[in-house]
């Protein structure tokens, strides 16, 4: 890092527009891009913080100030103060001059940290973190941790915009980094549509995966079909309902012999006609044998009620097949023959 | 997997047994003063349970020979014993639980033979019916190229009458056994699946036409014969094709020579499936419908495996209806849908596999010699 002495960069001067090279992105840090609100600042209160900038032959290159050359471009501008580095200072000091005009005035979200961290991997001379440097800049120095956030900067740009927007955590971003591009983004557009939490978008992204794997078929080809696409259009519908439905989809998909059990049980269950008092409750995925029967009361006259709702209970052939029927899913018995049905 | 390498106890690096696997197997051998560098190779390789396949560490057995099958009490276990000849396995099934069992996952055969005899004929002094059995931390067979383990069991157990060894195998090693004088108290035993889950799920087993092969051979010396449907994967057709197993099977063997078939719906740690994941890509096995067992096992869903237990078991009835079949780990609904009955209705199972063994292989629980 240059010391106190060292500050490389001449006095402000008024610097053409049209000589400075915007379109050399290497020093951007910001994932910012709107100019609107920094343009009427501008144009109120003048620019109060010069850019900076460096020599470049004829030309400069931008060093920090992107927004505000966009921004002075837009309020019709000629001229813009800047310092101006020389040409001589070389691209490693650049990168840091670049990284602290924004990690020591604000924080910076993933992906700048990311950027601002390959910045100054890119310009080590031996291409590794300085992570002293990195330190001094409030970026993570631990080599483990900045691979990982260097790694979102290849994420696709649905990806990125999803985490920018906070809708997708960082390990989510990392989870569909390792997925072919076409089929992150579109897990990442449909996160964002929903607004799904962590748990909730890995419970998406495994049901997906896993149906794609096990039908031999593309993960996107199951996120695009038109099942799906019809929930997510529905213009009606709000972000939870699209989302439960959704899930809901999936899950039948993914399990389809246990959820058209558990939609048989709760048919057979609502049969039973239990209402208040009554409980009835299968073994968790109907794995153990038993079912358990509640009865809820305080009185004796209540529970001889029960009693007596108890009978008909076990009666209702609804209960039978609930006892008899796990090996076929709980599905409605056939009728019989014909000829042994009885006449309407 | 081949083994590439073998890596010697210093404390064994004399004994006999080690000279005579050292003279069978040629590969190259180092002497290690202790399992820590070898057990350290293993975990700092890409694939800890694919290295572990090529490398043999021959060593002593500290622990127990004999030890209990390892059931949990949710589901009926079939109580047989475990003699602990070695661990882990050269072929690479999916599936396989001793992927994740060990730590680290390394084929090791233990060489102090002497001991493991002297356990086991204390356990064969005991007055009672024993099914023993070598394949459940390994395969039974892997070890026949280099070792003449299998040859010395199956000589003492045809010189009692109480106890029954079962070798259960997925390999074709037979042939040294053949010739012996075996008496019925070693039962030959093979897993057996679908011919598509051999292909797609056990990487170097032996295919199932040289598995029946095999058993057809054995069952011509004599033998009593053991299958086992373990695991029964659930899939597209699966039904269909494992009944066409069950036809090839008796096309093979005479039923009145199968001791028992032991029918086991696939079932697997958490911790398994991320391994499966990333060793078999290409697998699919574990996407199918599985819950969480009570015994915290990854489970089919109980109406799919009574289905196709239930389908399996019908089959082998048409074939074998006197052949006793049993289910691995099931609770009493499924064996009741299954197989029609409890295993308390025919006094549990282990004394309908001892019963078993008893009739086809002349057991008597009271005698010692022959």
């Amino acid at each position: 890092m240059a010391s106190e002495g060292e500050w490389p960069a001449a006095d402000p001067r008024r610097v053409p527009l049209d000589e400075i090279d915007a379109d050399d992105l290497r020093f951007r840090i910001t994932t910012r891009s709107e100019i609107d609100p920094l343009a009427a600042s501008i144009g109120r209160l003048g620019l109060l913080q010069p850019l900076l900038l460096r020599a470049s032959g004829r030309r400069c290159t931008i060093v920090s100030g992107f927004r505000r050359v966009a921004a002075c471009r837009q309020l019709g501008w000629r001229e813009i103060p800047a310092r101006v580095l020389s040409h001589a200072v070389g691209d490693a000091r650049c990168a840091r001059l670049a990284i602290g005009e924004n990690a020591l005035v604000r924080p910076l979200n993933l992906l700048e940290t990311a950027r601002a961290l390959a910045l100054l991997v890119a310009t080590a001379p031996d291409g590794r973190l300085p992570a002293e440097d990195a330190a001094a800049l409030a970026l993570p120095s631990h080599a483990g941790l900045a691979a990982r956030l260097m790694g979102l900067e290849r994420l696709p740009a649905a990806v990125r915009e999803g985490l920018l927007e906070g809708v997708i955590a960082l390990a989510m971003a990392e989870a569909l980094g390792r997925l072919a591009p076409d089929v992150a983004c579109a897990f990442a557009r449909l996160f964002r549509e929903l607004g799904l939490s962590l748990n909730r978008q890995r419970e998406i992204v495994s049901l997906v995966t896993e149906i794609a794997a096990r039908e031999r078929r593309a993960a996107l080809a199951i996120l695009s079909e038109p099942e799906l696409e019809e929930i997510l259009r529905a213009p009606e519908a709000d972000r939870g309902h699209k989302a439960r439905l959704v899930r809901r989809r999936l899950h039948r998909r993914r399990f389809p012999a246990i959820r058209r059990a558990e939609e048989n049980f709760e048919s057979l269950r609502r049969r039973l006609d239990l209402r208040e008092h009554l409980q009835l409750t299968p073994s968790r995925d109907f794995e153990g044998t038993h079912v358990t029967l509640t009865l809820t009361f305080e009185t004796l006259e209540e529970l001889s009620e029960l009693r007596g709702r108890l009978d008909a209970l076990l009666l209702n052939p609804a209960l039978r097949r609930i006892l008899e029927g796990k090996a076929e899913g709980f599905a409605p018995e056939p009728p019989p023959p014909a000829a042994h049905r009885p006449s309407p | 997997m081949t083994i590439t390498e073998l890596c010697i106890d210093a404390g064994v690096a004399d004994h006999p047994q080690t000279a005579e696997i050292r003279s069978r197997l040629a590969v190259p051998a180092r002497v290690v003063p202790g399992p820590a560098a070898v057990f350290a190779e293993i975990w700092a390789a890409e694939d800890p349970a694919g290295r572990g396949k090529q490398i043999l560490y021959l060593t002593r057995n500290r622990g127990p020979f004999l030890k209990a099958c390892p059931g949990t009490r949710h589901y009926t276990c079939c109580g047989y014993r475990i003699l602990h000849i070695g661990s882990y396995c050269t072929m690479d099934c999916a599936y396989c639980i001793l992927q994740a069992y060990f730590h680290p996952p390394l084929l090791q055969y233990y060489v102090n033979h002497e001991e493991m005899l002297s356990e086991l004929e204390n356990c064969l002094a005991a007055p009672v019916i024993q099914r023993i059995g070598t394949g459940e931390f390994t395969d039974s067979l892997i070890w026949e190229p280099w070792s003449g383990l299998s040859r010395r069991l199956v000589r003492r157990f045809a010189a009692q009458r109480r106890a029954v060894l079962e070798l259960k195998t997925k390999t074709v090693n037979v042939g040294g056994l053949l010739d012996l004088d075996h008496r019925r108290k070693t039962i030959l035993a093979w897993s057996l699946n679908t011919e598509r889950v051999i292909r797609e799920q056990e990487r170097g087993t032996a295919s199932l036409g040289a598995r029946l092969r095999a058993a057809a051979e054995s069952a011509a010396a004599g033998y009593p014969l053991a299958f086992h449907f373990d695991p029964v994967v659930i899939y597209e057709g699966c039904e269909t094709e494992y009944r066409r197993v069950v036809e090839r099977l008796f096309a093979a063997v005479p039923p009145e020579q199968v001791v028992w078939i032991s029918l086991g719906a696939f079932r697997f740690m958490p911790d398994l499936k991320a391994l499966i994941q990333r060793r078999f890509p290409d697998s699919c096995i574990v996407y199918g419908e599985f819950i969480t067992g009570l015994d915290g096992k990854a489970r089919y869903f109980k109406p799919l495996r009574m289905q196709v237990l239930r389908c399996l078991a019908q089959a082998i009835r048409e074939f074998a209806p006197h052949c006793c079949v049993y289910l691995c780990m099931e609770d009493d609904e499924v064996w009741r849908h299954a197989l029609g009955v409890t295993p308390a209705e025919r006094g549990g199972l282990p004394r309908m596999l001892d019963e078993a063994a008893t009739r086809h292989c002349g057991l008597a629980a009271g005698e010692s010699g022959r």
